[in-house]
């Protein structure tokens, strides 16, 4: 235990690689690095961290993707998690950072993604949609919030309605929300067919709620996230989109109608 | 030190739970009768929702004491001083008794394993950890607290024993000492050397705080897992550390599947058993039942819950 040492960052360089990329080592390699042995082998000493490197990570990633580790299979989900962690090894000291570039690998490293659009896997699309859905509902739990503050509610005006923090908007190209709770309720459900879909994401008492909302619904939102004042998105939405501005107003403002589904659900703040 | 007199005071805390998120529920009704709490620190740090919440409202009851995992003190990378202001702001909010993390490495080249990797225990390795451990204390305006981890591999080249290690840095750099003793048996098992003879040589005069835990013995190595009881060979170390350190506070970790919370709190509480020295006979650890691969350095995540927070409207 007292031989020619190399630099600190040299020992460290190896080890890391050994856990990235395990099987690159020589026995001699291995016995100038390790010591001789206590009760196992240098090898499986080794082995034990790079086995727990993935395995840690791998079940991490499962916990962040349930849905679309159920849409794959435990396996393939596996292997394609595998491979996005050797091309893109955790760089945060947060593992809540874990899966963040994960839907972007899984559109990166599509087979199919140099034919054209229409020649593309579907199930493709959908596995990506899913996996941007599951990223947005993980990020969406510990985002700052407005717990502990006053919500919006029928009294506020609508010229002092925010969007409250804890709030994010999806557009996909399957009804991946559903397909999510199903999963989450145990119906072991179908994947669904390509049907778009838009859900809003909000946290109101540390529960996280997706409400299904539809594209011109989507887009007012966009729009107030943009400009911030709901009288405003709504004339930009008439004007950008050529709507009729009465019937806008009447299907927010009507009893049961949009306002008071969004306030209940905490969609808002006042301003 | 700025708060050193709050550690003097923090030492005899007395028993403590990990705060675990599968607790928070039990925690927030029943206000448990638990000397205090030990939170892991990067999953309170950047939390903008519930962990957030719930340290806050644990703090206001209870001691709580700050403990990282990814640090890295002894890696040769630049010190993240990102981490650390996240983690010195988390500090100023929760007003921990003090802050700890490992004497280990996390990552290199940007890069971060999550995982607590062993360090050659060299000349150079003590003068590189002193020199961080300084300025990590410089910028959270604090004495660090570092764990003796648990490790599978011994490096060739070490040329320096971890307990004397240990010391030496401490000396150096007015750091405490967090006291592993499941650390400690899992080491000297799988190194096959005497974890008695490591404590015969350890700086207790410098350990603020003990960890508890239990580990997967696998027959020819042991994994730290966190999974299960503490076994009885770990029980009979802590005796002796116990009686060393005059009563340190003491913690229990519980990382892998995590019984309810008053089995963890009455596994504790089995502490008061040894407190006047070993008192029950050593059973030799059994080998674990299940065979299925058991993951080093168990890193309590919160993703389950995080994921089961979710409610889906219909319309």
């Amino acid at each position: 235990m007292n031989r020619a040492a190399p630099p600190l960052g040299q020992v460290q360089r190896w080890m890391h690689e050994a856990l990235r990329a395990p099987g690159g080592d020589t026995d001699a390699r291995l016995a100038e690095m390790i010591a001789p042995p206590g009760r196992i082998q240098a090898l499986d000493a080794l082995g034990i961290y790079q086995r727990s490197y993935y395995q840690r990570l791998l079940t991490c990633m499962r916990e962040q993707f349930p849905a679309l580790c159920r849409a794959l299979g435990e396996q393939l989900f596996t292997d394609f998690a595998r491979e996005y962690l050797r091309e893109h090894p955790p760089e945060s000291y947060t593992l809540y950072d874990l899966g963040r570039r994960f839907p972007g690998y899984l559109e990166a490293s599509r087979p199919d993604r140099d034919a054209a659009e229409a020649e593309r896997e579907v199930w493709i699309d959908f596995m990506v949609d899913l996996a941007a859905f599951e990223r947005l509902l993980f990020t969406l739990f510990d985002m700052p919030g407005c717990e502990g503050q006053p919500l919006a509610d029928a009294s506020t005006p609508d010229a002092a309605l925010r969007l409250q923090p804890a709030f994010a908007l999806g557009a996909y190209r399957f009804p991946v929300a559903v397909y999510y709770h199903g999963v989450r309720e145990e119906k072991s459900p179908d994947l669904p067919p390509l049907e778009p879909s838009h859900v809003a994401l909000v946290r109101k008492d540390f529960l996280t709620r997706t409400v299904p909302i539809g594209p011109t619904q989507h887009t007012f939102l966009k729009i107030l996230a943009e400009v911030g004042s709901v009288p405003r998105a709504m004339v930009d939405l008439c004007t950008r989109h050529g709507l009729d501005r009465a019937a806008v107003e009447h299907s927010w403002s009507e009893p049961g109608g949009v306002r008071e589904r969004w306030i209940d659900a905490g969609f808002f703040v006042p301003a | 030190m700025t708060e050193k007199s709050t550690e003097v005071l923090g030492r005899d805390l007395g028993l403590g739970l990990g705060l675990r998120n599968v607790h928070f529920e039990h925690i927030l009704e029943h206000w448990p009768a638990v000397d205090w709490f030990e939170a892991i620190s990067e999953n309170f740090m950047d939390s903008g929702g519930r962990p957030r919440d719930v340290i806050r409202r644990v703090a206001e009851r209870y001691p709580v004491v700050l403990h990282g995992v990814s640090l890295s003190v002894g890696s040769t990378d630049p010190l993240n001083l990102d981490y650390l202001a996240r983690l010195k702001a988390l500090a100023a909010e929760i007003q921990p008794a003090w802050v700890s993390d490992h004497l280990c490495w996390t990552g290199i080249l940007g890069q971060n394993s999550h995982d607590l990797l062993p360090l050659p225990l060299t000349e150079e390795a003590l003068d590189h950890v002193a020199a961080r451990v300084d300025r990590v204390q410089d910028f959270l305006g604090r004495r660090l607290i570092l764990e003796n981890p648990s490790s599978y591999l011994t490096f060739s080249h070490s040329t320096v024993e971890e307990p004397a290690f240990l010391r030496a840095l401490a000396e150096r750099t007015g750091c405490g000492l967090l006291l592993d003793v499941n650390n400690v048996f899992v080491s000297a098992f799988n190194a096959g050397t005497d974890p008695q003879a490591y404590l015969d040589d350890f700086p207790f005069e410098r350990v603020v705080q003990l960890h508890l835990a239990g580990h997967s013995h696998r027959g020819t190595h042991i994994i730290d897992t966190h999974d299960c009881p503490v076994r009885a060979e770990v029980w009979e170390l802590f005796a002796r550390a116990w009686e060393a350190t005059d009563g340190a506070a003491t913690l229990l970790e519980w990382d892998g599947d995590i019984p309810n919370f008053e089995t963890c709190h009455a596994e504790l509480l089995k502490a008061r058993d040894f407190m006047d020295g070993p008192t029950h006979a050593a059973a030799p650890a059994p080998l674990a039942a299940d065979g299925r691969d058991a993951v080093s350095t168990p890193v309590d995540f919160m993703s389950p819950t995080a994921m089961a927070a979710v409610r889906g409207d219909q319309t």
